[in-house]
């Protein structure tokens, strides 16, 4: 079945063509890993699937819906690249994931059980009664991934979630994302630089620059045509050997000469 | 010495102070949150264009205020969603020009010159028992709004695109709080005038947000921070006779001042012993 469809979608900003052509399709309980260079229009893309960009032409199904209603049925589940939170907003981490549950018909009790019970599951439950300004960006980060999941939506949409959790915990936070597939049958879209992790845990890649370069599984994915087109002609492989591809060591030479 | 509380005008006066101070006390967490200083200042200034208008061609000062107000503050909402509120040069020659037509509305109309000081400074012993009914009621209006809605409204602070997808009408919320904001903005203008009546909404919360970092001890330290000043500055004025609203914000001001400084002091003596 699926969930979120986007037809002949072309966007553009300031008169600039940020997405040209996007065609593709995710299915229910599917996990889809948008990567490409900076500036590939990976945020362009969520925001236009969000409704809070208008596309130029084409268009974007979520739950079946238009965005605009999609978003209204508390469904959707939204982590920013950037929390614009003003700083020094005067509210507890708690009330924080609280606010993933404003349209909850729950009971305040039960509101604040399924709260920590979340802050537990990203490992913040220590952290309830501090501020949230005051944390960490990886911690702000945990915390907001708690406010996004205690709503049980059916599809998330993650821009760069793992920025500011270190590299253990990014393996640990993917294996999350997959086991709360597996148990709850949620939809992830997420952005991500950690292509290493696209390999073990998603099902679909959407490689994004301008154009939609690649859509499919994961193992298509890491061909060097693909990748060149995507990144550019210059771009050199450090695949030390076939199972390289598939482990989380996974890197490209310009970010990271370790691999 | 509390031989002031007897006397009629003067009670008028405390009681509607006081009601003032609790309903812009609250809403000053808003202001403060969202940096919305400008949006006030913009709304209250815009307002004297309105009552200048209305005592010129005879007709209720308060109803034109209102809408010179509100029209301002959605304009100024409008603005601030699109950009950055603070490079737009048009907020500020728009309530620029609304004050300048209040000031020839006001000089053009014979037997008015003395409302001009009263709507630029105040006069809370102006305050009349209507004054107060309206308070009452757009109070009571105010609190069972944010009663219902607080959460949501927080949440669209704390960030409008999460709180959009997650199927909130970020629009509503936005607006209908500076409707609310613009209407509370007149009402202060009868106590404290056009020119400090921003002052009156957002001192409060910059105060006490300097003491707590949480919002429910930020407003409620806010409000009794309010109502002692509000009283005091009410008690200051009639003993010595000076301006009501003068008196106010300058303790107002002076508070602000204070907590600062023993803010600071605080920490350079925490840091020093660690
Ligand atoms: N509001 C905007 N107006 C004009 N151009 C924009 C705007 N937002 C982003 N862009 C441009 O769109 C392109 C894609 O940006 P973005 O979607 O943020 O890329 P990514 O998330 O893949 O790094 C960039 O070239 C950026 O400069
Ligand atoms: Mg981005």
């Amino acid at each position: 079945m699926k969930i979120l469809e986007v037809k002949d979608l072309t966007v553009k900003l300031d008169n600039k063509t940020i997405l040209e052509n996007i065609n593709f399709e995710v299915k229910k309980g599917e996990i889809l890993a948008i990567v490409g260079p900076n500036g590939g229009g990976k945020t362009t893309l969520l925001k236009t699937i969000l409704g809070f960009i208008k596309p130029y032409r084409g268009k974007v199904e979520i739950l079946g819906l238009p965005p605009k209603k999609a978003v209204k049925t508390g469904k959707i589940g939204y982590l920013p690249q950037k929390n614009n939170t003003p700083k020094k907003f005067p509210v507890s981490v708690l009330d924080v994931v609280m606010f993933g549950l404003v349209n909850s018909k729950l009971s305040k009790n039960e509101k604040l059980q399924k709260a920590l019970e979340y802050l537990d599951y990203v490992g913040m439950k220590d952290f309830k009664d501090r501020p949230f300004s005051d944390l960490s960006g990886g911690q702000q980060q945990r915390v907001s991934i708690a406010r996004v999941l205690v709503a049980e939506p059916e599809i998330i949409f993650l821009d760069e979630p793992s920025t500011g959790i270190d590299v253990v915990a990014q393996e640990s936070f993917y294996e999350f994302l997959k086991k709360l597939r597996d148990q709850k049958n949620i939809t992830v879209v997420m952005v991500t630089h950690d292509v290493g992790a696209v390999a073990k845990y998603v099902d679909k890649v959407a490689g994004l620059n301008r154009y939609l370069h690649f859509y499919g599984s994961p193992k298509d994915f890491f061909k060097k045509d693909i990748l060149s087109k995507l990144y550019g002609a210059d771009i050199e492989l450090i695949v030390h050997s076939e199972e390289c591809v598939t482990c989380e060591h996974f890197r490209f030479k310009t970010e990271d000469k370790t691999c | 010495m509390l031989d002031v509380l007897t006397i009629p005008f003067m009670q008028n006066a405390i009681i509607g102070g006081i009601l003032l101070a609790v309903l812009l006390s609250v809403l000053s967490i808003f202001i403060n949150i969202k940096n919305w200083s400008f949006i006030n200042v913009g709304i209250s200034h815009a307002t004297f264009g309105g009552l200048a208008l209305g005592v010129y061609l005879g007709v209720s000062p308060i109803s034109l205020g209102l809408a010179f107000a509100i029209t301002t503050g959605f304009f100024i909402g409008y603005i601030s969603k699109k950009g950055n509120i603070h490079e737009d040069i048009s907020i500020g020659i728009l309530f620029s020009i609304s004050m300048a037509l209040g000031v020839i509305f006001l000089t053009l109309t014979p037997n008015y010159t003395s409302d001009l000081f009263t709507f630029l400074f105040g006069n809370i012993l102006t305050i009349t028992k209507q004054d107060i009914y309206l308070l009452v009621i757009f109070s009571i209006f105010t609190f069972g709004y944010l009663y219902f809605f607080f959460q949501k409204i927080l949440f669209c602070c704390y960030n409008e695109e999460v709180a959009y997808t997650s199927g909130i009408n970020t629009n509503f919320y936005y607006y209908s709080l500076i409707t609310i904001i613009a209407v509370a903005t007149v009402l202060a203008v009868k106590l404290v005038g056009v020119i400090l009546a921003s002052a009156m909404i957002i001192l409060p919360a910059a105060t006490t947000s300097q003491m707590f970092w949480h919002y429910k001890k930020i407003i409620i330290t806010a409000v009794l921070l309010s109502i002692i000043i509000v009283f005091a500055g009410i008690f200051v004025s009639y003993q010595y006779n000076l301006p009501s609203g003068a008196t106010i914000v300058f303790i107002y001001g002076i508070v602000f001042f204070i907590t600062i400084f023993v803010k600071n002091i605080i920490q350079v003596i925490q840091h020093g012993s660690s």
